[in-house]
């Protein structure tokens, strides 16, 4: 039993960290109809300057906020720069230019940063506890923390302000939001900033959480973000939340119980295949 | 148009001047490194190691009274990649010998070309059999996985006197080699030390405690723990966070200053078997560690150190055959016996191109690699 919540704390704690990346390519997607796969580089951005502020000013609260400044600034220059141009093409185009800008970002990252995997030796402020023999180390109660207070900050922003009636609105229907009076292109910017602070966010708790930061970091939830954010129902936010969640679990689940030869990755694909031919719309996606 | 023109004549002659310039009048060797991508930080290693070794071979007054022209490409550990670059080592550069300073699956795929060309590659680090196999000009300077698992199985029942033994094998080629030698060794020995948990992990896994958890329940007196310094630093840091105090063992995947960073405090008393000894008094090792540290700002590691080897071992072999001439530096590089190393004193290679040397076994102490013990015992080190 106490194997049992171990695993479930750990599988918690991974689900919480895909949610707060997926949440950023939610919120494009929900908007800009894009995928953003450049996300992920976003991310990697966020670990990075995160960890030169922290080198610098020694102070964990400035590295969250220095990471979600600059990643801010990036995530609106890739959309005012690369996006928005490219929004009258297909889909596709705007895809080709998110893989650009990921490959282009972590090859920057290296050539700024070098090759080798930096450490991240900083300690979360947060407490341990020890519940009926479980430990739940400081970095675990951090996660948690911080997690539920990212995505309550979030349902506070789309469902109980003018910002977030004007967010929805928008992912709707960009000309009738702007025949409304909604300065769409400015909401876009918006969704960018949220979303990229987020990802800053989670860059951050991950360089800390494996106590590595790498130009490459971003592969991995590139691609995984992607099926789940199918899981989920495409643009939808509480159904990335979700499907994090569910697959963070399920992942640390099957590798502590059943000794599956598949690798953990691959469940993602597999629930992401399952949804698209049993309910194609996700798990809290409209048809 | 007129501008164009001329900046097209200035690129040809910027392409051709250095062809010309450094064709009769140096002796050049290939290397073959993955500079960007997933595996960058190895290739700046092996690239800087290598530098290092050019430097010396100069400084003695380089091969066959000429200097040495080292002529490096980035592979990104990929074998199309390196196929093209080693055709590009072969036609346009033709260099006597080449360094495989990359990753298996590179090394595999160039090492027939090489050998269909009868030019001498010596393989640094790569751990697949397959880079040897392809013939007579093909080499390798680092340990083949069966030797390293084999030693592995060594150091954990004859000097960390393991009787209950749990294995985390890193899935790949690389990892499940490993493991197989390190059984093989446990087989052989009766059944002294059991085997009580095994399960192999993903290459790009991060988090190793739904892993660890497991581990603890069967609460073994080593864990044998493969991969690189990017999954064993992490394994060992975690192990620790969920309180499992345990012998961790790993390999020459570990052997990286880089594993010490992650692993912080919690790599203390961690043991690997590897092929670089730092506490080895012979000046070639001495020195190497000291200027590599000083030129660079960072602790070499293991596979810097085996291309720096691979290198020299070529250079060796030029000297020796007295000529550039491919046929006859293989003669010369087959030929070596108790060549003084920086990997440690080669006994010489086999008929298949294996090299044959003693096994290191390290351990952390104060945040650095310390030598441990030595795996001598030859039936276990020959290939």
């Amino acid at each position: 039993m106490q194997l049992f919540f171990e695993q479930l704390l750990n599988g918690i704690a991974m689900g919480s960290i895909y949610a707060l990346v997926t949440l950023g390519l939610a919120l494009v997607y929900g908007i800009l109809r894009i995928l953003h796969v450049a996300h992920a580089a976003v991310y990697t951005v966020g670990a990075y300057a995160g960890l030169f502020c922290y080198s610098y000013t020694g102070s964990l609260l400035l590295a969250f906020l220095g990471g979600m400044i600059f990643c801010s600034i990036l995530g609106v220059a890739i959309e005012r720069l690369v996006y928005y141009p490219l929004l009258k093409y297909p889909p596709y185009v705007p895809l080709i230019g998110s893989i650009a800008i990921m490959l282009s970002i972590e090859e920057i990252c290296r050539l700024v940063a070098g090759p080798y995997i930096l450490t991240f030796p900083a300690t979360l402020p947060f407490p341990e506890f020890q519940l009926g023999g479980v430990t739940i180390s400081s970095t675990l109660t951090a996660v948690y923390v911080i997690t539920t207070v990212v995505l309550g900050l979030l349902w506070f922003i789309s469902t109980k302000t003018e910002l977030g009636l004007a967010m929805r609105a928008t992912s709707q229907d960009i000309p009738i939001a702007d025949a409304m009076g909604i300065n769409s292109h400015a909401i876009v910017s918006i969704a960018f900033v949220i979303g990229s602070s987020i990802a800053a966010i989670a860059g951050i708790l991950v360089g800390i959480y494996y106590n590595q930061v790498y130009p490459t970091m971003g592969t991995v939830p590139a691609y995984k973000t992607l099926a789940l954010i199918v899981v989920g129902g495409l643009g939808s936010m509480p159904g990335a939340v979700i499907a994090s969640m569910l697959l963070g679990v399920a992942e640390t689940l099957l590798i502590g119980y059943a000794d599956i030869p598949l690798p953990r990755d691959a469940l993602a694909f597999i629930a992401m295949i399952a949804v698209l031919m049993w309910r194609s719309e996700g798990l809290m996606g409209s048809k | 148009m007129k501008l164009t023109r001329k900046l097209a004549l200035l690129l040809l002659i910027g392409l051709l001047v250095p062809g010309v310039a450094g064709a009769a009048d140096t002796v050049k060797i290939g290397l073959l490194a993955p500079l960007t991508g997933f595996a960058a930080a190895d290739g700046l290693s092996v690239l800087n190691s290598v530098q290092l070794a050019v430097e010396r071979v100069n400084q003695d007054g380089g091969l066959l009274g000429r200097q040495v022209e080292l002529v490096y490409y980035d592979d990104r550990a990929d074998g199309k990649e390196a196929v093209a670059l080693s055709r590009k080592l072969i036609q346009q550069d033709r260099v006597a010998g080449v360094v495989g300073g990359s990753y298996s699956t590179p090394s595999r795929a160039v090492a027939p070309i090489f050998e269909d060309e009868e030019i001498p590659f010596v393989a640094a680090y790569a751990v697949h059999p397959d880079v040897t196999t392809s013939g007579k000009y093909c080499f390798r300077n680092g340990f083949l996985g069966m030797v390293e698992g084999k030693s592995a199985g060594y150091v954990s029942v004859e000097l960390l006197k393991a009787k209950k033994i749990a294995l985390l094998t890193s899935d790949n080629d690389f990892g499940r080699t490993l493991a197989e030698g390190f059984k093989a060794y446990l087989g052989d020995q009766g059944k002294a030390a059991q085997i009580v948990f095994e399960q192999t992990y993903p290459f790009k896994e991060k988090d190793f405690k739904p892993y660890l958890s497991k581990v603890k329940e069967t609460n073994p007196d080593l864990l044998f723990a493969s991969g690189y310094y990017f999954q064993t630093g992490p394994i060992v840091q975690q192990a620790r966070e969920l309180g499992l105090d345990v012998q961790i063992l790993g390999e020459e995947g570990a052997d990286s200053p880089k594993f010490l960073e992650i692993a912080g405090a919690s790599a203390e008393g961690f043991v690997i078997v590897t092929n670089l000894d730092r506490d080895d008094p012979r000046p070639v090792v001495q020195d190497f560690l000291k200027t590599f540290e000083q030129r660079y700002q960072i602790q070499p590691d293991m596979v810097g150190a085996s291309a720096y080897d691979a290198f020299m071992i070529i250079c060796d072999g030029i000297r020796r055959a007295g000529s550039t001439d491919g046929p006859a530096i293989q003669q010369a590089i087959a030929a070596t016996k108790d060549y003084n190393g920086l990997t440690g004193v080669l006994k010489g290679f086999t008929d298949i191109g294996e090299v044959v040397k003693e096994v290191q076994v390290q351990i952390v102490k104060d945040g650095r690699f310390r030598h441990f013990g030595v795996v001598q015992d030859m039936t276990l080190i020959t290939p």
